[in-house]
C-alpha cells in the first residue's frame, strides 16, 4: 500500500514537473502588457548601434521611470523569430529592421503612425526617408526611419590621386578611364564581395532598364509586368558585355571571384590594395579597425551608362525603421523611446559610434568625415531603388545570378553565357 | 497484472503524450502543410491556401532545387566514400594495438567537439584564404605556384573546398563507431587466425569486414541523416546569398521559409515543408536499401 501511494505521488510529481517545464517562463514575456516596454532589436549586442541604443534606453528609463526590456536578436533572430512571436501575441511593443521587410513582410502587425508622428516628422523628419517609409507602407506612415544608408562606390582618394585621377567618375566611360589609369599605376581598380555582387549587376542592369525593368527581367513575383523585359533583351547583353569588358581589361581584382563577404572590403579595400569597392554606407563602420592610415574616404553614386533609363540620381537608399506593434498597450511610451533613440543626442552619438548617416534633420551637419562625400550624392538622389535594384527579388534566381556575376567578373564566363545561364535558371 | 495496470497507465501517459506532441504532431503537420501555400510558418490555419501537389510539382521544375539535390547527393556519395574509408582506416589502425591509441583517438575526434560554425569559419578565413591561407602557403612552399593562385572559394572550386572541410570534421565521429564495432570482436578469433597462419590483411578481409556489416549499416544511416540535414557549412561558405555550387536543400528550405538574402522575397512555408518531406523520404529510402542489402543477423559472434 505504501508503495502504491509513493508511486502515485511520484507520478503526480512527474506530471506536475512536466507541466511546469512546458509552461511560460517569465512574466516579462506574457501577453498582458503592462509596466515594461518590450523592444526587439535587430542588432547584435556587440554592435556599436546596440551600445548607443542601450545608453538611450538607460536615459529614457531614468527620465520617465518606464522600464524597457531590450532584446538584441540580430538580423537572423529577428527574421526567424519575430513573426511567430507576434502571432503568438507575445508582448513586443516595438521592433526594428529594414524598411522593406518591416513594411512588407510584417506589414499586418504595424500601427498607423500618421497621427502620433505628426510633430516628430515636422521637427526631426528627413524628407527623403519619410517618403521612402510611406512608399513602403503603401502610402501610409507605419514606420519611423533611422540609420539611413546609400549603396554605391567607395574609393580610396589617396590611390586615385596617385593614379592622377582628378574627379570621381560620373559615367561608365569615365569609370573606364579612371580604371585604366589605376591599372597603369599598378593599382587594382575594383573589388567587391559576394554578398554585394548581385547588387553590383543589379545596379548596372538598373541603369539600362530602370528598376521596373530589372524586376520584370528577374521575374520578381511582385513585378507589375513580368514579361516587359526578358533575358533576350539586347540591353541585358550590353550590360553583361560591360562587365566582361572590365574583366578583360583587368579592372576587377584577381580575387574577386573568390571573395566571400567580408574578404573584399576587409582584405583588399581597407588596407589599400584595391582603389574602389561597391558597398553600402555602413562600410566605414565595418572596416574602421583595419583601414590603412593613408586611406582618405571618397564616394560616388553608381555611374550612368550611355542610353540608359536611369542616371546617377537613382539610388538604393535604405534604412532601418522602427515599428510599433498594433496590439501594443504602450504605444505612447514606445514612440517616446523611438524619439529618444532617433533624434538629438543619441542620433548624433550613433553617427560617432557607428559612423552612420544622421537621421534627425537637426543633426544634418553631424555627418561623419568618412561619409563627407556621401552627403551630396545622397541629397541628389531623386529615384529610390530597392535592395539590389530588385535583382534579388526572385529567390530562385538570386543564387545563380550571384554565381554567374562572380564568374563574369572573374573572367571565367562570357557575357553570352551569363545571359544564357540566368535565363535557364528561371526557365526562359 | 491487474493491480499494475493503473500504474502502467500513470507512468506511460506522460511519455506517450509528450511523444505524440513532440514527434507525431510536427510530422503530421509538416506533411499536411506541404499541400498548402503558407506565408509565415506560424500562420493560423485560416490563412493557408490549399494547392494540392503544386508545391512538389514546382520543386521538381525548379533548377535551383534540382541543383541543391544534386549537391546533397554528391556530398552524400563522394563525402560518404571518403569519410567511410578514412574513418575505417583510422579505426583499424587505432584498434590494432598501436601505442598512444587514446591520444590519436582524441586528436582525430577533436573537430567534433568544436562548433561547426567555428570550424567552417576557420576553413574559410584561414585554410582557403588566397594570400596567407594554409593551402596557398603549402603550394607556394613546394613550388606549385599555379596551384597556389587557385581561388578555393570561387564558384568553380567552392564545392570541392566545402567537401574537404566537411569530411575533415566528420571522420572522427564515424571512426568511433567503427572502433566500437571492431572492439566487440573477440581477440580470441584473431589469435586463432594468427595461429592458423592468416596475416593482418587476410584477417581484416575475412574476419573484421564481415563482422562489421551491422556497424557499416549504422554508419551509413548516421551519415545519411547528417547529410540530409546539411546546412551550416553551406550557409557559412556563402555569406548572405546562397552559392549555386554549394546550395543544399535545407538551405533552400530556409530561404523559402524565412526569405533569401537581403532582399524581401516571397515566402512559402508549405513549399519549405515539401522540401522537408522529400528529404525525409530520401533518408527512409537509403535506410530501406541498407536493410535489404545488409542483413546483420546472419552472423553470430
Amino acid at each position: 500500500m505504501k508503495k502504491k501511494i509513493l508511486s502515485i505521488l511520484l507520478a503526480t510529481a512527474m506530471v506536475a514537473g512536466l507541466a511546469v517545464g512546458c509552461g511560460g517562463k517569465d512574466s516579462g514575456s506574457d501577453s498582458k502588457g503592462g509596466d515594461k516596454l518590450v523592444y526587439w532589436a535587430m542588432w547584435s549586442e556587440e554592435e556599436p548601434q546596440a551600445k548607443v541604443i542601450k545608453e538611450a534606453v538607460e536615459k529614457y528609463t531614468k527620465d520617465t521611470g518606464v522600464n524597457v526590456d531590450v532584446q538584441f536578436k540580430g538580423r537572423n533572430g529577428q527574421r526567424e523569430g519575430l513573426e511567430p512571436a507576434l502571432q503568438a501575441k507575445q508582448q513586443i511593443d516595438l521592433f526594428d529592421e529594414d524598411v522593406n521587410r518591416v513594411n512588407g513582410t510584417w506589414g499586418s502587425y504595424l500601427m498607423d503612425l500618421e497621427e502620433i508622428a505628426k510633430d516628430y516628422e515636422a521637427e526631426h523628419g528627413n524628407e527623403i526617408l519619410f517618403q521612402i517609409a510611406r512608399n513602403a507602407g503603401g502610402g501610409t506612415l507605419k514606420t519611423i526611419p533611422y540609420q539611413p544608408s546609400i549603396f554605391g562606390f567607395f574609393y580610396n582618394k589617396t590611390l586615385f590621386a596617385k593614379a592622377g585621377i582628378a574627379a570621381a567618375p560620373k559615367t561608365w566611360a569615365e569609370l573606364d578611364a579612371a580604371c585604366d589609369k589605376l591599372v597603369k599605376a599598378g593599382i587594382t581598380p575594383i573589388t567587391s564581395d559576394d554578398a554585394y555582387d548581385t547588387s553590383f549587376i543589379g545596379y548596372h542592369l538598373g541603369r539600362y532598364l530602370g528598376q521596373d525593368g530589372v524586376k520584370a527581367l528577374v521575374n520578381d513575383p511582385a513585378a507589375k509586368d513580368a514579361e516587359a523585359v526578358n533575358w533576350d533583351d539586347e540591353r541585358v547583353l550590353k550590360a553583361a558585355k560591360d562587365f566582361e569588358d572590365f574583366a578583360k581589361k583587368g579592372y576587377f581584382s584577381k580575387k574577386v571571384a573568390g571573395n566571400v563577404y567580408p574578404d573584399g572590403q576587409n582584405k583588399e579595400f581597407a588596407p589599400g590594395e584595391a582603389a574602389m569597392v561597391i558597398c553600402g554606407s555602413w562600410l566605414p563602420n565595418e572596416v574602421k579597425a583595419m583601414v590603412a592610415e593613408d586611406l582618405e574616404w571618397g564616394y560616388f553614386n553608381y555611374p550612368a551608362v550611355e542610353g540608359g533609363t536611369d542616371d546617377a540620381t537613382a539610388n538604393n537608399i535604405a534604412n532601418q525603421v522602427f515599428a510599433i506593434n498594433k496590439d501594443s498597450k504602450m504605444s505612447k511610451e514606445a514612440f517616446e523611446l523611438i524619439t529618444y533613440i532617433t533624434t538629438g543626442e543619441f542620433d548624433k552619438k550613433m553617427t560617432e559610434e557607428a559612423l552612420c548617416i544622421p537621421t534627425d534633420k537637426a543633426n544634418a551637419d553631424a555627418w561623419p568625415t568618412e561619409l563627407a562625400e556621401v552627403k551630396g550624392e545622397f541629397d541628389a538622389t531623386a529615384t529610390f531603388y530597392d535592395w539590389a535594384v530588385g535583382a534579388e527579388n526572385n529567390g530562385d534566381l538570386a543564387t545563380p545570378l550571384k554565381e554567374s556575376t562572380m564568374k563574369l567578373m572573374g573572367g571565367t564566363m562570357t557575357a553570352e553565357d551569363f545571359v544564357k545561364t540566368c535565363a535557364a535558371a528561371i526557365g526562359e | 497484472m491487474k493491480k499494475n495496470r493503473g500504474m502502467i497507465i500513470a507512468f506511460l501517459t506522460p511519455a506517450v503524450l509528450i511523444f505524440l506532441a513532440v514527434f507525431l504532431y510536427p510530422i503530421v503537420r509538416t506533411v499536411f502543410m506541404s499541400f498548402f501555400k503558407i506565408g509565415s510558418v506560424t500562420d493560423s490555419f485560416d490563412l493557408w491556401e490549399f494547392v494540392g501537389i503544386a508545391n512538389y510539382q514546382k520543386l521538381f521544375g525548379t533548377p535551383i532545387f534540382i541543383a541543391a539535390m544534386k549537391n546533397i547527393v554528391k556530398i552524400w556519395l563522394y563525402g560518404g566514400i571518403i569519410v567511410m574509408l578514412m574513418s575505417l582506416l583510422f579505426g583499424v589502425i587505432l584498434t590494432s594495438g598501436i601505442r598512444g591509441k587514446k591520444v590519436f583517438r582524441a586528436i582525430i575526434y577533436l573537430p567534433n567537439i568544436v562548433s561547426a560554425v567555428a570550424l567552417a569559419t576557420m576553413w574559410r578565413q584561414y585554410v582557403f584564404a588566397p594570400d596567407y591561407g594554409l593551402v596557398t602557403s603549402f603550394f607556394k612552399m613546394i613550388g606549385a605556384d599555379k596551384l597556389a593562385e587557385t581561388l578555393w572559394l570561387a564558384p568553380e572550386n567552392s564545392f570541392k573546398a566545402l567537401l574537404v572541410a566537411y569530411c575533415f570534421g566528420m571522420i572522427g565521429y564515424h571512426m568511433l563507431i567503427w572502433m566500437s564495432g571492431i572492439e566487440r570482436i573477440s581477440p580470441d578469433f584473431y589469435e586463432a587466425a594468427t595461429i592458423d597462419g592468416a596475416n593482418k590483411i587476410q584477417q581484416f578481409r575475412y574476419m573484421t569486414l564481415p563482422l562489421l556489416k551491422g556497424v557499416f549499416k549504422t554508419n551509413v544511416t548516421m551519415w545519411t541523416v547528417s547529410s540530409a540535414a546539411f546546412f551550416v557549412w553551406s550557409q557559412l561558405f556563402s555569406s548572405v546569398t546562397a552559392n549555386n555550387a554549394t546550395i543544399v536543400p535545407v538551405q533552400y528550405m530556409y530561404m523559402q521559409i524565412f526569405g533569401a538574402g537581403n532582399a524581401v522575397t516571397e515566402r512559402n512555408a508549405g513549399y519549405g515543408a515539401a522540401i522537408g518531406i522529400i528529404l525525409c523520404l530520401c533518408v527512409v529510402l537509403v535506410f530501406t536499401i541498407c536493410n535489404i542489402f545488409l542483413k546483420d543477423d546472419d552472423l553470430e559472434f
